[in-house]
């Protein structure tokens, strides 16, 4: 078995500690940062976000595999930045004005990282000044909403109306998710995509960026 | 029959006579159905269940204590629960909602967690438990202890869902640690409500997502559900008659058979969001029964009057004449829940049987 794939089978396991070993062990026998992080992590956290979706695994299996790739991430860093690879693209990524749940948030933002995007988290409660203002100053390509109660979820609704005002909307694809959230729902108020699990987010995320 | 007497019949799968009622509303809903009460003359009905304190706990600490456990400052308006979990207010918009911070989130080792001052339940109901009882019983009602959050919730609000989740993963010491504190307190809690006389316990974890099981049945079945047993064992030990409530949100299909072995006699909310009551009732209906089923994420706050009446008699003619279902809302009712709908779902439990 190559280093990368099993670099690739201990993410899938959770194992930081052999993460960690076998990413240094892969960069001392002159494996690019590049391919350590696509063959290695990468590949890993699409393989556990493909088995979260069929309910193979769940979150607690996803949140120490997410651990083990940031450990990792961490090891390659410097690498990365030398040898200029940059990350898929951006994502500005919260939970809408008036909600204060983060774990969903906090879910699809850990398997967009690990498909390699960058995300500008705004964290919880955050209206349409703040998310203009992210969009702007990042050139986030991806807007993600999450709310978890219908009492906010008609909120997703109102920061496109704010992206639109700023002039920002076709510029950016808006994708929305929480529980109550639904794709008839998403329709209505305009979202480009709403997807029902993290994993799926970050896939479609995934190819909004390669299109 | 008295209230009390038709619930247990209801809930026991052996008819019954009047819908018990039992909904929560946000303040903000509750306000404006107040107004509409007391504008229309319309009267509200008893609540199913008579709640019954808590129990008491050795060295009870105040909000300034708990905040030392704290490296940052509160909001005004921040409460600390008995763990010393805070709870901050949000914005305006956020209405009554507010943000939790977990006490335990940032420590990795066991010597950690066990210098921290878990609070301690004292053993034996307190002469208030006794008196709730009572006063429930001579008013014919059902005395409930409510004590939700019961294991999972309370370790994962101490520890956070995430810490917790990971340690269950790969640091069972540190997982075992904080549940087997939690468990100990919830043990106390239900046995004190059984020796106070209590008809029934409510316990609850949330173990399930909108579409899928929050974790696999493995880990459930290695860390929460033989706590969940041992706490409804010791408490049927005082009273096998107990009535054993269970609340999760979200899709909980998969554990249903764990629950039944665990004890728990019914299962709250069954979102129709997320299960399938129909199947759900065919498959279990003889071994457990439900409350709930009018979803809080679609015909509460979206549906018509005509609708939710529509769903009250579809779903009483399923289960029957026995019973096996307290129908009522799945959750506390949010602030775009129209009062209408409210009133809409009392007076069809009403109208449904007038006709017994």
């Amino acid at each position: 078995m190559s280093i990368t794939a099993q670099i690739n089978e201990m993410l899938q396991k959770g194992k930081a500690k052999d993460v960690k070993a076998l990413v240094n062990q892969a960069l001392e026998e002159g494996i690019t940062a590049k391919e350590i992080l696509n063959d290695g992590l990468i590949s890993g956290m699409v393989e556990i976000g493909d088995k979260f979706k069929e309910n193979k695994v769940y979150v607690p299996e996803v949140l120490i595999a997410a651990r083990a790739m940031n450990q990792g991430v961490a090891i390659l860093k410097p690498y990365l930045t030398k040898e200029g690879v940059e990350p898929v693209g951006k994502a500005v990524i919260c939970t809408v004005k008036g909600d204060l749940h983060d774990i969903g948030k906090n879910l699809v933002k850990m398997m967009m990282e690990g498909v390699g995007i960058e995300c500008i988290d705004l964290g919880v409660d955050a209206d349409g000044d703040k998310i203009v203002a992210a969009v702007k100053e990042s050139g986030a390509k991806v807007v993600c909403l999450s709310a978890l109660l219908t009492t906010t979820m008609v909120n997703q609704g109102e920061i496109i109306e704010a992206l639109k005002a700023a002039g920002l909307r076709d510029k950016v694809k808006v994708m929305v998710g929480g529980a109550p959230v639904t794709q008839k729902f998403a329709d209505e108020i305009g979202a480009d995509a709403y997807t029902s699990d993290a994993a799926s987010a970050a896939e479609v995320a995934l190819s909004f960026f390669k299109n | 029959m008295t209230d009390r007497e038709n619930l247990i019949s209801l809930v026991r799968r052996k008819g019954y006579e009047r819908m018990p009622f039992e909904f929560s509303m946000t303040p903000d809903l509750a306000d404006r159905f107040e107004k509409y009460c007391k504008e229309t003359g319309y009267v509200p009905p008893v609540r199913a269940f008579a709640d019954i304190p808590w129990s008491g706990v050795k060295e009870p600490r105040d909000d300034a204590f708990w905040k030392k456990q704290y490296s940052h400052d509160f909001k005004g308006g921040t409460t600390f629960n008995q763990y010393g979990v805070a709870n901050e207010p949000g914005s305006a918009a956020c209405f009554h909602m507010t943000r939790m911070y977990h006490p335990l989130e940032e420590m990795t080792e066991l010597s950690e967690l066990k210098a921290y001052p878990y609070p301690e339940y004292i053993e034996g109901p307190t002469p208030e438990q006794i008196a709730a009882v009572e006063q429930a019983h001579k008013a014919g009602r059902f005395a409930m202890g409510n004590m939700q959050c019961t294991i999972w919730e309370t370790a994962w609000y101490a520890r956070s869902m995430e810490m917790l989740m990971m340690d269950m993963m790969s640091e069972s010491e540190l997982a075992n640690f904080v549940l087997d504190k939690v468990t100990a307190n919830s043990m106390i809690n239900a046995v004190n409500f059984a020796k106070a006389g209590a008809d029934g316990i409510y316990l609850g974890d949330d173990i399930g997502m909108q579409s899928s099981i929050m974790m696999s049945k493995e880990l459930y079945g290695t860390y929460i559900k033989p706590r969940l047993k041992a706490i409804i064992d010791a408490a049927k030990a005082i009273n096998p008659e107990l009535v054993v409530f269970y609340h999760s949100c979200g899709y909980v299909t998969p554990f249903i058979e764990d629950l039944i072995e665990a004890g728990v006699d019914v299962l709250n909310p069954i979102q129709p969001e997320s299960m399938n009551f129909e199947e759900i009732h065919k498959e279990y209906g003889d071994r457990i029964s439900f409350c709930g089923t009018l979803g809080t994420q679609t015909l509460m706050p979206f549906g018509t009057p005509k609708e939710i009446r529509e769903t009250v008699f579809h779903y009483l003619d399923m289960v029957g004449r026995k019973g096996g279902l307290l129908i009522c809302p799945t959750h506390i009712l949010e602030p775009e829940v129209p009062v209408e709908n409210v009133v809409a779902y009392i007076e069809a439990c009403k109208e449904y049987c007038e006709k017994f």
